[in-house]
């Protein structure tokens, strides 16, 4: 004889309800864990990521400082350069323009550069000849000129003209 | 009235129930959210260090090509510095300026200088002292950085002017040293 109208039902430990509201929790914690851990995994990404731009950066600046150092040493060196080749090319009018400055009639013997100094050796015919074509253009260059003569035996005058100067950038 | 009542079971549910979003809860407050403060901070940081890298690599850029135009630009003075001074060289380079040439090496007095100092003696026809001009001319197209150093003697001797003056052959050996340093910057550019 029966009292009920259902069949009746196995009872279970874990009740469907008590299922579903694991089911869900377990899905909802492991959306939670899933998303912590993908946090962490970028977070250390980041970290390493940092570390190596780090590393990226001293290299770039060393890699810098030593081009700079390069650049200022080539700068330098093409200053240095260009100052030799001026002072050679000034050399060289310097010495085309005293050339040029002694006049036909004079004989020039021996001719002493120096840097603020020029001595020169020669033979002219007579005083006046030398001081008017020789003497007054070297005075208009020099600070103080000064001359001595001694007479020849064929009636010519051997010189010695030491003529300074106090700036030095003329000759050089 | 009708009275609630809550069977044994739907106690269980509602306590687990209970417990699972506390837990919940807490873990989302106390771990997820400042790990994701973390992770917004992090980018931050990276980004920040990644502009400053652009920034870097941009100006390393910049140098770089700066060093490789003044490189091309000054080609001829680089090469002229790192030259090994050749006397033979020298003197069959300038022979035809010249009937007689003749140089010698001379003592450093101070051996930090950065040049090296050499004595000429030059026998050139008297009617061509243009020769001496070609002479300073072509010491600047030369294969080496060299200056003329006072004094500069001139002295007749018949047909002939002897010319002796003393040269610096600049020679600047930390130069070869940089190129070396160039080519590892190069290399770490390129990295």
């Amino acid at each position: 004889m029966t009292y009920s109208y259902i069949k009746p039902r196995v009872k279970k430990v874990v009740s469907t309800e008590l299922q579903l509201v694991l089911v869900f929790f377990s899905i909802s914690a492991m959306m939670l864990f899933l998303t912590y851990g993908f946090l962490k995994l970028k977070i250390y990404t980041f970290e390493q990521s940092i570390i190596r731009i780090e590393e990226k950066k001293v290299d770039l600046n060393d890699a810098i400082l030593k081009m700079q150092n390069q650049i200022s040493v080539i700068e330098q060196e093409s200053d240095k350069a260009e100052k030799i080749t001026t002072e050679n090319s000034v050399l060289k009018e310097s010495i085309k323009n005293l050339f040029d400055l002694v006049p036909d009639r004079i004989t020039l013997s021996q001719v002493d550069l120096r840097k603020d100094a020029l001595i020169i050796y020669g033979t002219t015919p007579s005083k006046e000849v030398y001081e008017f074509l020789l003497q007054a253009p070297l005075r208009s260059i020099f600070n103080t000129t000064y001359t001595s003569f001694y007479q020849l035996e064929n009636g010519w005058l051997s010189f010695v003209s030491t003529n300074k100067i106090d700036n030095k950038e003329v000759l050089k | 009235m009708k009275s609630f009542k809550l069977s044994r079971q739907n106690l269980y549910l509602l306590i687990i129930t209970l417990f699972l979003l506390i837990f919940i809860l807490l873990f989302a407050f106390a771990v997820l959210i400042p790990a994701g403060k973390d992770y917004r901070q992090a980018r931050s940081v990276t980004n920040k260090h990644s502009i400053e890298l652009s920034q870097y690599q941009q100006l390393s850029d910049e140098t770089f090509q700066e060093l490789k135009s003044l490189q091309e630009k000054h080609r001829n003075v680089i090469t002229a510095f790192d030259n090994q001074f050749n006397q033979e060289r020298f003197i069959a380079q300038n022979r035809r300026f010249f009937q007689n040439l003749q140089i010698s090496k001379m003592s450093k007095l101070d051996e930090k200088l950065p040049f090296d100092l050499y004595e000429v003696n030059a026998t050139s026809k008297i009617d061509s002292p243009v020769v001496f001009y070609n002479f300073l001319d072509s010491l600047n197209k030369g294969n080496w950085i060299i200056g003329v150093n006072f004094p500069i003697h001139f002295k007749r001797d018949g047909e002939l002017i002897n010319s002796s003056f003393t040269m610096r052959v600049y020679n600047i050996s930390d130069g070869r040293n940089e190129s070396n340093v160039t080519k590892e910057t190069n290399a770490t550019v390129t990295r």
